[in-house]
């Protein structure tokens, strides 16, 4: 994809997730990642966090860099960890620049647990897997050799408005969304 | 018609002022929500998409059924075909038993609550909780939700933190911000402990047996992440041919039901998913579907309803209907509401049961307007109004008076009669202010506009007529109001088109259009009078025939073609009257319009829409043009101008209290624009604006479109000659 494209696209995704209190950023490399999201946990207060590994949370050393900051890495048993985590890290497969939404296209149950039951949720995403619109999302998926048996998109925390009309961020799912684009190659997850 | 009971639901629910704010409130905010929501998307092509590819499965129904099985199937899913609400219970019943379910999560599922399946599994002792916080906070309260997408919509947050206080046994305090908290984690628990998870969808994708669901709170995906049993409960329309037909519902679904561009979570399963079981293991869980019919076919197959297959359920028709706006869903009396859901509750629960909600519609046509699936709610109300009426007849006195209306002279005798009877009301004034007794609701928020002491028919014969470079003939079709209340816009009609160089003829024999009749589900009488008028009006001896209401033009346009369709030499007749027959203001401009001009004299006008000329033939520009092309008149818009002003012919003798009501908020924008006289084209809106403003404001005034040209144009042409 053309860079001037790609910045397009990243200024978009960027202008509507905001709109919808999601927190966006941009890195050009998966270690820079790695640091930033370190800081993003310190700032934030977290003494644990659920990561499932990824392409990019391997190349970026994730684990090495939280522990040495003393933020406990859990990397497995997810259904035992994941109600009492403080963050979960999962890497998405692509992202909508229209409405700023985040597409896991992932059966893996353990995608879900670490982006949904866990009150912060840090989205990690290759820049390169922005799609402009919907439609064209809609398109890629139906392209793939078979629908995943789980497809969600995500933007923005989760939210109700169920009492009195009142917009009130977190209720079942995340309370916070952290989204985290790597410039650099390292493969999209599976 | 309505019965006590039903009225008794009424007051009470606009006695209940925490309703009636919290709908206020929302249906102001939606309308601007939507519309930026939908801001830079092309409305208009998005619900084209989805009405086409809705239609085709529609038309397809069995098609889609087994292909959404044969690809559901092949990806490990069991699917079930449930036939009655019964079936569907027990098919759920009976596995849950299998599987020793002790508690069962579910996300939003309105299918679950139109067959009550809670009920059927609390009794066989397991536990069920609903996760979507309205849905959770309605079960608590023992309700049933009042809203499709807003289930709890109808509760404060004093009654909610009473409702948690009760039942969570801790004190709760009004907070909604601590309201949510505490519904995150005593739901967590029901999510984590559940060995059931039953769950709704949005759509149903045959092309790849996948299940789409919209949510914003994140209880979809719990439903689908956690419970190593999941059944997904759905309806036969949610079925849409092919994946990426989904776009288009995605693309209209969260911003028409909530103004948002998407939810924040869109779940898409196709197929069981591993899931962690009790022991540890992560394997494949256990994945039903369920596809109901309980009662679609029938709907589906019945041509005038086939429509309702193209609904996305997003309950835009309900949060702007002005009725909704003031009793809210618990009045429907069942579980779907509003419009469209008095007609699923004909064909889901029962015809009786939409009996009295049919009642409630206005016949406005703005959920029409906003539906993104292209239904036409009213319409469809109407026909069930009418198959009802046919059904079990209309109550006497109804029946005794579109009798009356349907025979000419007697009708006409009538009123003659009354405008002589009426002096102990008006005493000596043009409108009736009170009436005695039962008919007091008429006139409470209203005045009502006296019988005219001579008939427009008999004014007609008075009208000398000055036509220069004679260009044609036109029929003027009069109407009840205008021939009988106002003649005084008939006159107006006829000197703009003597301007425009036609003679006007107004035939003897016309009559009522049948509208009374026809909204009331009184179809023999509506085709009694259809065929008076085509006869009395001889549309093939003139270039048009002329009407200055838009309620009667709908008729001579499309119902008399509707009711004769079944008379081949009728319904040509019908047809050329169709073609030749317009709505005055739309005549006027077609025709070019009247020399601008006029007294000069400045005039601040607001204009109201009414609903048949705004919605049914689609004209607003061209009387704003003919006003704002009479020199004096400054034309101010009004706030939500097309708002119904709740006159809907009987609807504002059936219902005055929801009536008055509608009628306030229309004077209080007509207040608000600053104008001294507010500008209609329906003596219909023109009888309930000016008595709502006699009441209110006589200073200010109301007229018709016709009335303002023959005021302001008196003297044209000698100011031209000057």
């Amino acid at each position: 994809m053309h860079k001037d494209q790609q910045d397009d696209l990243y200024n978009k995704f960027k202008t509507k997730i905001e709109l919808v209190s999601g927190e966006c950023y941009r890195v050009n490399t998966a270690l820079e990642a790695s640091e930033l999201v370190c800081n993003v946990l310190i700032e934030k207060g977290i003494k644990d966090v659920a990561l499932l590994n990824s392409p990019i949370s391997q190349k970026g050393d994730f684990v090495n860099t939280f522990e040495k900051k003393g933020i406990i890495v859990y990397t497995d048993n997810f259904r035992q960890v994941t109600p009492d985590a403080q963050a979960g890290i999962t890497q998405v497969n692509y992202g909508i620049a229209e409405l700023g939404s985040l597409v896991q296209a992932d059966a893996d149950v353990n995608q879900r647990l670490c982006s949904t039951l866990v009150p912060i949720h840090i989205a990690l995403i290759s820049t390169d897997k922005l799609i402009p619109t919907l439609k064209d999302t809609m398109a890629t998926i139906h392209s793939l050799p078979e629908i995943p048996g789980f497809v969600g998109f995500i933007t923005g925390p989760s939210r109700t408005s169920d009492i009195e009309r009142v917009l009130t961020i977190g209720v079942h799912g995340p309370k916070q969304l952290v989204v985290v684009f790597v410039d650099e190659e390292v493969g999209g997850v599976a | 018609m309505a019965d006590k009971q039903f009225k008794k639901k009424i007051s009470d629910a606009l006695d209940n002022n925490v309703l009636r704010g919290a709908l206020g409130r929302f249906g102001d905010a939606y309308v601007i929500s939507r519309e930026k929501a939908y801001e830079g998307y092309d409305f208009k092509e998005i619900s084209d998409n989805i009405a086409e590819v809705k239609s085709y499965a529609a038309s397809h129904l069995d098609e889609m059924i087994d292909q959404f099985e044969k690809q559901a199937t092949a990806r490990g899913a069991k699917v079930y075909r449930a036939s009655t609400g019964e079936e569907a219970k027990q098919y759920i019943l009976e596995l849950a038993k299998k599987k020793e379910v002790k508690r069962v999560v579910k996300s939003k599922s309105m299918v679950s609550e139109e067959i009550l399946l809670n009920k059927t599994l609390m009794s066989a002792g397991m536990e069920v909780q609903e996760s979507d916080l309205g849905e959770w906070i309605v079960q608590l309260a023992g309700q049933h939700p009042s809203h499709m997408v807003m289930p709890a919509i109808h509760m404060t947050k004093e009654e909610v933190a009473d409702v948690f206080s009760g039942h969570l046994h801790k004190l709760n305090q009004p907070v909604i911000a601590e309201l949510v908290k505490t519904a995150r984690e005593e739901l967590r628990k029901s999510f984590l402990e559940a060995d059931m998870g039953i769950s709704g969808a949005n759509m149903a994708i045959a092309e790849t047996g996948t299940l789409i669901m919209l949510t914003n709170e994140g209880n979809g995906r719990l439903t689908s992440t956690l419970p190593p049993t999941h059944v997904f409960l759905v309806g036969i329309e949610k079925l849409v041919p092919n994946f990426e037909d989904a776009t288009h519902i995605l693309q209209a679904l969260p911003r028409s039901a909530t103004g948002q561009q998407i939810t924040s979570y869109v779940s898409m399963v196709t197929g069981p998913t591993p899931a962690y079981y009790p022991d540890g293991t992560v394997q494949d869980k256990e994945f039903h579907i369920v596809l109901m019919d309980n009662g679609r076919r029938k709907m589906y197959e019945d041509e005038k309803f086939k429509k309702t297959f193209q609904c996305i359920r997003c309950a835009s028709c309900l949060n702007v209907c002005p009725a909704f706006q003031l009793v809210g869903g618990h009045v429907y009396g069942h579980i779907y509401t509003g419009g469209i859901g008095t007609i699923l509750t004909n064909f889901v629960n029962s015809e009786k049961d939409a009996q009295n909600p049919q009642n409630l519609c206005l016949q406005c046509g703005k959920c029409s307007e906003v539906c993104p699936g292209q239904l036409d709610i009213p319409q469809m109300i109407l026909e069930l109004r009418n198959r009802m009426g046919e059904k079990t007849g209309l109550p006497f006195t109804q029946k005794f008076a579109l009798d009356v209306v349907s025979n000419r002279r007697l009708f006409h005798s009538m009123l003659r009669m009354a405008s002589i009877a009426q002096k102990p009301f008006t005493k000596g004034q043009p409108v009736i202010r009170h009436l005695p007794m039962f008919l007091s609701g008429l006139t409470e928020k209203k005045s009502l506009p006296a019988v005219a002491k001579v008939p427009f028919r008999d004014v007609f014969k008075t009208i000398k007529q000055d036509i220069k470079n004679r260009k044609g003939k036109i029929a003027l079709y009069a109407g009840c109001l205008i021939d009988f209340v106002y003649p005084r816009i008939g006159e107006g009609v006829i000197k703009a088109l003597n301007e425009k160089g036609y003679e006007v003829v107004f035939p003897d024999g016309q009559s009522c259009c049948g509208a009374p009749a026809t909204y009331m589900g009184d179809r023999g009488n509506a085709r009694k009078c259809a065929i008076m008028n085509i006869e009395a009006l001889e549309a093939e001896k003139v270039d048009y025939v002329v009407s200055a209401c838009p309620t009667c033009t709908h008729a001579l346009k499309e119902s008399f073609k509707e009711l004769l369709h079944d008379d081949p030499a009728l319904a040509s007749r019908a047809e050329e009257l169709s073609k030749k027959a317009k709505d005055f203001s739309k005549l006027l401009f077609d025709l070019g319009g009247l020399t601008p001009g006029g007294d000069g004299i400045p005039l601040k006008v607001t204009y109201h829409d009414s609903c048949h000329l705004k919605r049914s033939m689609g004209v607003y520009t061209e009387p704003r043009k003919i006003l704002t092309d009479t020199s004096g008149v400054q034309l101010i818009e009004m706030k939500e101008s097309d708002r119904c002003c709740g006159f809907a012919g009987s609807y504002s003798i059936k219902f005055p209290e929801l009536s008055g009501p509608i009628l306030d908020r229309k004077l209080n924008n007509i207040e608000e624009s600053g104008a001294d006289v507010v500008v209609v084209d329906c003596p219909g809106c023109l009888m309930q604006i000016s008595g709502g403003l006699d009441k209110r404001n006589p200073g200010l005034k109301a007229i018709h479109t016709a009335e303002l040209l023959l005021d302001k144009r008196k003297n044209v042409k000698k100011n031209r000659v000057k």
